[in-house]
């Protein structure tokens, strides 16, 4: 437990020193605060948490619905969680790679379907409003899949004896889903989307391999940025700084959402 | 009438989904099988036409990718052990002794709160560590790395596989005559073995995927992980796209073994423990 406190606790460390160790005072927050590129990195973040983490819920939602309500089979069932759960654990890495396949200019799927050829190329990635959408699709494609299985298996705990009551009198399919299904499922929405948005605040890897930030800093969210400054300028204090200030901001969030979080079952 | 247009209409979505889901990788597998002439073909064909394990070769032996695999495969078992004995050693007690409940809920709450605390906001303290530790482009260092991030979860899912033996299994082995340890070594340990292989599966398949930490803390063939490597194919001047593929299929491979090989145990623990047998 101590060990793990060590890093954070250096990176507070760090933010209040200068390169040769002397206490630097508020001097790396405010270098890092007024870097012109830390405002762009925010809306980036927060863009593309507006663009995935609702579609990814809707459409995980949506498909839960679909396939408790339509498929019976055991054996569809299993092959349908099978399926849904390869995106959970390959590395992100590796998606990325796939998309690059896929979104490439010259050489990606994408374009070569669509005819386009020399001028008539979409340029996927190096396009501003396209890389983001690209980027964005690559995390709605890897994270749909543990909405909708996290979402389908909360359906299971829905009591069948409330449902048939419902029919018995009279709900349709959407009264049925408002009143009684949607009760059950609402800790793990709270869980799902509590999730999703600490781990979209801070997508790396796959950006790193398809766009890099690019184009020109349209792409490039918080975790990039502070790469950037970190390793490409070699600013480490004020990184670290950077560093210091979201664990703060993430411990307040922690705090403020806890008590609307499952306890115990929440893993 | 209108019940088979809504039938019709649910398998094509399902179906959609599906053919999103699956063909991607299917790409991605399909363009590590072409050769070099006919990656270049004008017009990529669906499936490749002379099927050739030529990059995979290329991948694992020109480029030296075994020997990353191999270091991603040390630190990734290594540290996987560590963290679930630390996690064993760590729940034990809050589960089977009489704790009080401000401990447990101190190191449960503790766990908790460092899950939601992002990694990359931590590279750059580590790397400070590490290189004052003399760890710098070594394995050791991605090993305590790892161990560290992965203790709160593989925490969680211990204590869950824990909690679900009945105490009074361990009584009466206590009441027999066995000690403390006996009990644990002869009772428990046999009674959450699939819960331990489980954590450790996916703690293992964090470890493998895991990607800024190694990018950071290595430099070298020495300690490079492999995800670290792939991400090497892709950045280069000009892509040699059957390579990159036949490296992306590499890492996705290992996981997905794991994973079909031990989904019985490993969903729960995935989904916050929500998705039980099936």
């Amino acid at each position: 437990m101590v060990v793990a406190a060590i890093p954070i606790a250096m990176a507070f460390v760090r933010a209040l020193l200068t390169v040769d160790g002397r206490f630097a005072g508020p001097d790396n927050f405010t270098r890092i605060l007024s870097n012109p590129e830390l405002a762009g990195s925010i809306r980036a973040t927060l863009v593309y948490a507006v663009i995935v983490v609702p579609t990814e819920v809707l459409v995980g939602l949506g498909l839960a619905t679909l396939v408790h309500r339509t498929v019976r089979r055991g054996w569809m069932r299993g092959l349908i969680y099978i399926l849904a759960s390869i995106p959970i654990v390959i590395p992100m890495i590796a998606v990325g790679v796939t998309f690059r396949l896929i979104y490439a200019a010259d050489y990606g799927l994408l374009n070569v379907v669509l005819g386009g050829s020399g001028k008539g190329q979409i340029l996927w990635l190096s396009d501003p409003i396209l890389a983001m959408l690209a980027v964005a699709s690559v995390d709605v494609w890897q994270w749909t899949p543990f909405v909708f299985l996290v979402l389908f298996a909360g359906f299971q705990t829905v009591h069948h004896e409330a449902v048939e009551a419902a029919e018995v009198d009279g709900a349709g399919p959407w009264a049925r889903f408002r009143h009684i299904e949607l009760p059950y499922l609402r800790p793990l929405l709270v869980l799902v989307v509590f999730f999703r948005l600490a781990d979209v605040m801070w997508v790396f890897d796959h950006v790193y391999v398809l766009t890099g930030g690019g184009p020109g800093t349209t792409t490039q969210f918080l975790s990039l940025f502070m790469y950037k400054v970190a390793f490409r300028f070699d600013q480490m204090g004020p990184a670290s700084a950077l560093s210091a200030m979201v664990m703060v901001v993430m411990t307040v969030v922690y705090f403020a959402i806890n008590r609307y979080l499952p306890k115990e079952s929440a893993r | 009438m209108k019940r088979r247009l809504q039938r019709i209409a649910t398998s094509l979505i399902l179906l959609g989904a599906l053919l999103v889901l699956v063909f991607p990788i299917y790409w991605l597998v399909a363009t590590s099988l072409k050769s070099n002439a006919e990656l270049y073909a004008s017009v990529p064909t669906l499936l490749p036409q002379n099927p050739t394990l030529e990059p995979y070769y290329s991948v694992l032996v020109d480029r030296n990718g075994s020997k990353l695999l191999v270091n991603s495969l040390v630190a990734g078992v290594c540290s996987t052990a560590l963290a679930i004995t630390i996690a064993l050693a760590l729940c034990y007690p809050i589960t089977r002794l009489p704790t009080s409940p401000r401990v447990r809920g101190f190191v449960l709450g503790w766990s908790m709160s460092l899950r939601f605390l992002p990694p990359v906001a931590l590279v750059i303290p580590w790397l400070i560590i590490i290189r004052a530790l003399g760890l710098y482009n070594e394995l050791p260092a991605l090993m305590i790395v790892y161990t560290v991030m992965n203790l709160p979860f593989a925490i969680w899912m211990i204590k869950g596989f824990l909690d679900e033996i009945p105490m009074e299994t361990e009584q009466a082995a206590l009441i027999d005559g066995a000690t403390r340890f006996q009990a644990f070594t002869k009772v428990i340990l046999p009674l959450s073995k699939t819960g331990i292989l489980a954590a450790g599966i996916i703690v293992l398949a964090f470890d493998w995927a895991e990607f800024p930490f190694a990018l950071v803390l290595t430099a070298t063939d020495q300690a490079m992980t492999f995800p670290v490597g792939v991400q090497g194919l892709v950045t280069q001047f000009e892509i040699i796209w059957n390579d990159m593929a036949a490296a992306g299929v590499i890492a996705i491979a290992i996981p997905l073994v794991l994973m079909v090989a031990a989904r019985k145990y490993v969903m729960s623990g995935l989904t916050f423990g929500v998705v039980r047998d099936t």
